[in-house]
């Protein structure tokens, strides 16, 4: 990549545009250290006392270890399924390959909403509501196609000639795939993990009509509390949630780079 | 010249008479209603190392994969040491492959590579640590065990696909273009490099290349292809003092083309008269082949040379070239080009003046028109 020397104008603007996004993420931080009692900008005092609240919100922390295990066991599942899935879909020939493959990715242009719809209805039937099992499916459906995605490409551009080096030397197929096929398949995994982690862990429509008083998950929780109370509270747990992100982002980069992980 | 060269130190080590050991037997591939190789039969000797030489797209590298077994082939049989391994899987055929991309194992260092197809066949450690430490002693590359494929240059990384390919002592070596991602002066090395590893261990070798240097300086016998079919196969000498049709005679080194006649008694013309040529001659149109350098000139002035054929043309140019003089001659409506050592003092005659090209009965290869 060749780096230009910018003009100052366009210096402004890329400095104005990227305020203008981080903005909303920046200014959670002032307000979370807020020692008000209701929410608003500048906080006329600071302290700490909306991150103790946020401890002490049983129903909140109940949430936050509900997203977690539900983002880990959503990002598992995905992975054990998409790894095998890409691999048929990108080295084997059979009819109708291009198509399968098209509609396994579709969900990732459907409205979120009306895929939450069509899960309620068919959930609704089968006793899924507000259950983990539920949750897990519903997640799945979302979080499968990007994995899919993502390990397609990264199967479609990795080195054949490889897999075949390591058949001629006498590897037999189930040996080829985890001594050659998925050691080199590594980035996309990893890539796949991340995304799958955080997009599972930060979805709330198709939640908001899974969850109840019995179950629920952070993103629902937070969007519930926001709904009858405006204070700090949630300025505290967005600060968090964003930090998490952050420390997946950079497990990632610490792995391979972003760009080779998410770009290739 | 180069070309020459090359076969005369090839010649001098002589061919391997062994007993075959790869056949093919009218074996053919189609892709969907593509029929890229309609259908091939060679034999290779044990221990002889072939080349498959041939344009672009005329089916090599897809010849070779079937004897690897990475593609079925749709029709025919392969066999080794008369085993036929036809639907053999690839791991069970014992055969080296050397990629035209090396496709080393990224994640594995050097020593993990070559240890790869060892540990395949359930060998025990210290045994694969020894044998891994004496292939790359071989290709000299004992001091880089420890690195990964990405931190090794070009040369580097063939040579570590080469010990990986031989050292599991495979029955067959498979080599497809495994130069071409070389500079000029490494593929010179490694083309000798090659070619003694393959002879000390005696193994039978395929290699697939486009360039006829390689195929003629390292190769016992060449098999040419052309769209799927093998137009000759034969040693470097036969193939390139022989050829057995006008496109091996011009794939292999580079030739100049006359049109002439054979009349019913035999005799061979060309603008109207008569050259001497060796052999059976096919009556009718003819095309006649002869390479350059085995073209001489001089001015239509001297006499001609006694015993040579010579035809008088017109010089339309000529490039000086340190050790050769690149002419260009105008016979009837052809042209044609004539390569001469130079001597230090008789120069060429000026461009435009007539002039009488001569070269020997036995240089001239005659074949019947049109079939190209
Ligand atoms: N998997 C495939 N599907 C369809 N056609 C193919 C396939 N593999 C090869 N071909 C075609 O078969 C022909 C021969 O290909 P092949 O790779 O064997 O040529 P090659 O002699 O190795 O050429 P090169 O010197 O360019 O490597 C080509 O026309 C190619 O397009
Ligand atoms: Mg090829």
């Amino acid at each position: 990549m060749q780096i230009h020397k910018t003009s100052k104008p366009m210096g402004i603007l890329v400095a104005v545009l990227f305020l203008y996004l981080l903005a909303p993420v920046i200014l959670v931080f002032p307000i979370s250290l807020s020692g008000d009692s209701v929410l608003r900008f500048p906080p006329t005092s600071w302290s700490l006392r909306w991150y103790e609240a946020l401890f002490e919100n049983r129903a909140m922390l109940g949430a936050f270890w509900t997203s977690l295990s539900l983002a880990a066991i959503v990002t598992v599942l995905s992975l054990v399924i998409a790894v095998p899935a890409a691999w048929v879909m990108v080295r084997m020939e059979f009819r109708g390959r291009d198509l399968l493959f098209n509609l396994f990715t579709a969900p990732l242009l459907l409205p979120t909403i009306v895929l939450g719809l069509a899960i309620l209805i068919v959930f609704a039937s089968f006793g899924l509501l507000a259950t983990m099992q539920g949750l897990i499916l519903a997640h799945l459906v979302i979080t499968l196609p990007y994995a899919l995605r993502i390990l397609a490409v990264s199967l479609a551009t990795q080195n054949m000639a490889c897999e075949e080096a390591a058949k001629t030397l006498g590897a037999k197929p189930l040996t080829v795939f985890f001594r050659v096929t998925l050691p080199m398949l590594t980035p996309g995994i990893v890539a796949a993990a991340a995304l799958c982690f955080l997009v599972s862990f930060d979805e709330v429509v198709i939640t908001l009509f899974l969850t109840g008083p019995r179950i629920s998950t952070l993103p629902v929780e937070l969007y519930n509390y926001v709904y009858n109370t405006a204070d700090p509270l949630v300025a505290a747990a967005s600060v968090l949630l964003i930090l998490l992100t952050l420390g997946v982002i950079l497990v990632v980069e610490r792995a391979m780079g972003l760009g080779r992980a998410f770009v290739k | 010249m180069m070309v020459e060269r090359a076969m005369a130190a090839e010649a001098a080590l002589g061919t391997p008479e062994g007993p075959d050991h790869l056949v093919l037997s009218e074996v053919g591939m189609t892709f969907g209603t593509l029929d890229v190789i309609p259908s091939l039969s060679l034999s290779v000797r044990r221990g002889e190392m072939v080349a498959f030489l041939g344009p672009s797209g005329c089916g090599k590298t897809t010849t070779l994969r079937m004897i690897a077994g990475l593609l079925d082939p749709t029709r025919g049989r392969i066999s080794v040491g008369g085993r036929d391994i036809t639907h053999l899987p690839v791991h069970d055929r014992d055969m080296g492959m050397v990629f035209q991309s090396y496709a080393l194992f990224p994640h594995m260092t050097v020593a993990q590579n070559v240890a790869f197809g060892l540990e395949m066949r359930r060998m025990a450690k210290v045994e694969i640590r020894a044998r891994v430490e004496r292939a790359l002693a071989m290709v000299q590359l004992g001091h880089l065990a420890g690195r990964k494929p990405k931190a090794l240059s070009g040369g580097q990384q063939q040579r570590v696909a080469l010990a990986r390919a031989l050292v599991v002592e495979p029955s067959i070596l498979l080599l497809d273009e495994p130069l071409s991602n070389l500079d000029a002066k490494l593929r010179d090395e490694m083309r000798v490099q090659i070619r003694s590893l393959q002879q000390q261990s005696g193994i039978t070798a395929v290699f697939v290349t486009h360039d006829q240097v390689e195929a003629l300086s390292m190769c016992d016998r060449i098999v040419v292809m052309r769209g799927g079919h093998v137009e000759q196969y034969g040693t470097p000498n036969e193939i390139y003092e022989r050829p057995a049709t006008p496109f091996v005679a011009s794939f292999v080194g580079r030739t100049n083309r006359l049109s002439g006649r054979v009349d019913p008694s035999g005799r061979l013309l060309i603008e109207g008269r008569p050259v001497a040529a060796e052999g059976r001659l096919p009556e009718g149109a003819v095309e006649v082949l002869v390479r350059p350098h085995r073209m001489s000139l001089r001015a239509a002035s001297e006499e001609p040379p006694a015993g040579l054929n010579s035809l008088p043309g017109v010089l339309t140019g000529a490039t000086f070239v340190g050790d050769l003089i690149q002419a260009t001659v105008r016979i009837g409506a052809g042209e044609i080009t004539v390569e001469q050592l130079t001597r230090r003092r008789s120069g060429l005659p000026e461009p435009g003046s007539a002039v009488t090209v001569a070269w020997e009965a036995g240089d001239t290869m005659v074949y019947p028109e049109g079939r190209a």
